[in-house]
């Protein structure tokens, strides 16, 4: 496949041993306009309307690129589909009334309307991209605010709904695969020390204590007070200080003959398996992802395991095959693909 | 309603999470949220979770007085118990009793960062750190002289202080 028609989570990104993604999100909302909880419908359907235009009628080159999904239309899966694509919360299809997503083509950019706020603006990148992908969100923020006035405060930034987004309005974060912190016990301590930092870490497709393929979210908490470039410059160290523990925690762990035999078997079950649930696929893939990042196994990348782990998420899969895939129906399916993706594995 | 996993404690967290590809709504009680890693720092600071932050904005002590947003029309009581504020002119009228809050949650800092309007247009530098580019080269040159005097480096301040003759001096054959 070219490099270009690939979306943002088929491709790989620097430090993809260890980090799957980055994302950053920017919270705003118009000035004169409720929030959406105080919201009627008129207004939600006039802000809709109102963030559509200012970036679809802009004279930026990006707005080509972009299209508008109303919620309403979507289908349930569709919108599931969403979530599993790290495309927007669950909350947002939970109640999607009057809710409507912008989304570029290769869909890593995407603006929600009427979620929490007004506008969140969000960016996703393979691999650790921090500086450039909050320089993306900063450049969309830019262009929409050209013919949007967000409410603002000297004192307090940005507004929003929570109290929590206040100031910047900039929620930054790191996908990051930590299978050998996991394995030695150390992510309890290192989440108790990063909450002083300012900064989080939890289970992704999992949570908290049983996280699913040890797969892990590092974002800033704080967001006034500092400002984006230190909230940046604050994950970018810390993620830098993560990949290395985990790098070395590596080398010790894989010399171990029985990690070496997890690994292999984890492969071999997902090369064999006919009838293969989501869990079971995340757990073992985890494996599969050590043994290709610590060169125990070959003939795969890891940009082609991040694009398997998309694919074989369960609405992605019933958005994909039709909505009247009964449970067992989609572990054949998921198996099949699975193993026609791992069959040159080695 | 009782907690959905222990059965044991009031719930006290509503959840919305995905489950093999069906949106699930569910309730749990503080204890079992935390052990399932539905925590966020207002934990760790002995804050009780309650219903999210409906009981983080203090009591709803002002029942009943009722003043009101002129814009959206929410009583500080709703934004208590929804935890949700209810337009930006809420800030101004609600603010003596919302700063607390907004302590509690990021310290007493006041913003630092974009402001709209501006260009805070970003670009990369060699060593990979994010520069602000809406200052001219001169203003940068000024700001780097600056900095030099205050770590009492001036050898080097007076080369700057050169180089920013030099540049004036352009700046006004220019214009």
């Amino acid at each position: 496949m070219a490099n270009e028609n690939r979306k943002w989570y088929e491709k790989a990104g620097a430090e993809g041993d260890v980090v799957i993604s980055t994302r950053v999100r920017l919270a705003r909302n118009l000035a004169q306009v409720p929030f959406p909880n105080r919201m009627t419908p008129d207004q939600k359907a006039d802000v809709e309307r109102r963030v559509r235009d200012a970036l679809l009628n802009s004279n930026s080159a990006i707005a080509a690129d972009f299209t508008f999904l109303a919620m309403d239309d979507l289908s349930n899966e569709q919108a599931v589909s969403l979530v599993e694509r790290h495309i927007v919360s669950p909350e947002f299809i939970a109640n999607s009334k009057g809710r409507g997503i912008l989304i570029s083509k290769d869909e890593s950019i995407s603006i929600m309307v009427n979620e929490e706020d007004h506008v969140r603006i969000q960016i996703l990148h393979e691999g650790l991209a921090l500086t450039e992908t909050a320089e993306t969100a900063d450049r969309i923020d830019t262009l929409l605010n050209e013919s949007l006035r967000f409410a603002f405060d000297p004192e307090l930034g940005y507004l929003t709904q929570c109290p929590t987004n206040l100031g910047t309005g900039m929620r930054a974060s790191v996908m990051l695969h930590l299978p050998a912190l996991t394995e030695s016990g150390a992510m309890s301590r290192i989440a108790s020390n990063l909450s002083k930092l300012g900064l989080v870490i939890r289970g992704t497709y999992g949570e908290g204590s049983n996280v699913t393929g040890a797969m892990y979210q590092l974002s800033n908490q704080i967001t006034l007070g500092l400002s984006e470039r230190e909230a940046i410059e604050n994950l970018q160290n810390i993620a830098m200080q993560l990949i290395q523990e985990e790098r070395k925690a590596r080398k010790t762990l894989t010399k171990n003959i029985a990690v070496q035999d997890k690994i292999g078997r984890s492969a071999g079950v997902l090369r064999g398996a006919k009838l293969l649930s989501c869990e079971e696929y995340m757990k073992l893939i985890s494996n599969v992802r050590l043994g290709i990042a610590e060169g125990i196994l070959s003939g795969v990348s890891l940009a082609d395991i991040t694009a398997l782990t998309t694919a074989v998420q369960p609405a992605t899969m019933i958005a994909e095959h039709g909505s009247n895939l009964p449970p067992q129906q989609r572990d054949i399916l998921r198996a099949d693909q699975v193993r026609k993706a791992l069959s040159v594995l080695q | 309603m009782m907690c959905q996993n222990c059965g044991k404690n009031p719930a006290t967290t509503h959840i919305k999470t995905i489950v093999n590809g069906t949106l699930t709504e569910y309730d749990l009680c503080s204890e079992c949220a935390r052990e399932r890693g539905y925590t966020n720092f207002f934990k760790d600071m002995s804050f009780d979770f309650g219903n999210l932050l409906g009981g983080f904005i203090g009591t709803p002590t002002s029942r009943g007085t009722a003043v009101r947003c002129p814009k959206c029309g929410a009583s500080f009581a709703e934004i208590t118990e929804s935890g949700k504020i209810g337009c930006a002119e809420c800030y101004k009228v609600f603010h003596d009793r919302l700063m607390p809050t907004v302590h509690r949650i990021h310290g007493t800092a006041k913003h630092k960062g974009k402001v709209p309007g501006t260009s805070a247009l970003r670009i990369v530098e060699p060593a990979g750190k994010i520069a602000v580019v809406e200052q001219s080269p001169i203003e940068k040159k000024r700001a780097e002289l600056k900095a030099a005097i205050d770590a009492q480096n001036f050898e080097h301040a007076a080369e700057l202080r050169d180089e920013i003759r030099e540049m004036e001096k352009g700046e006004k054959d220019n214009g």
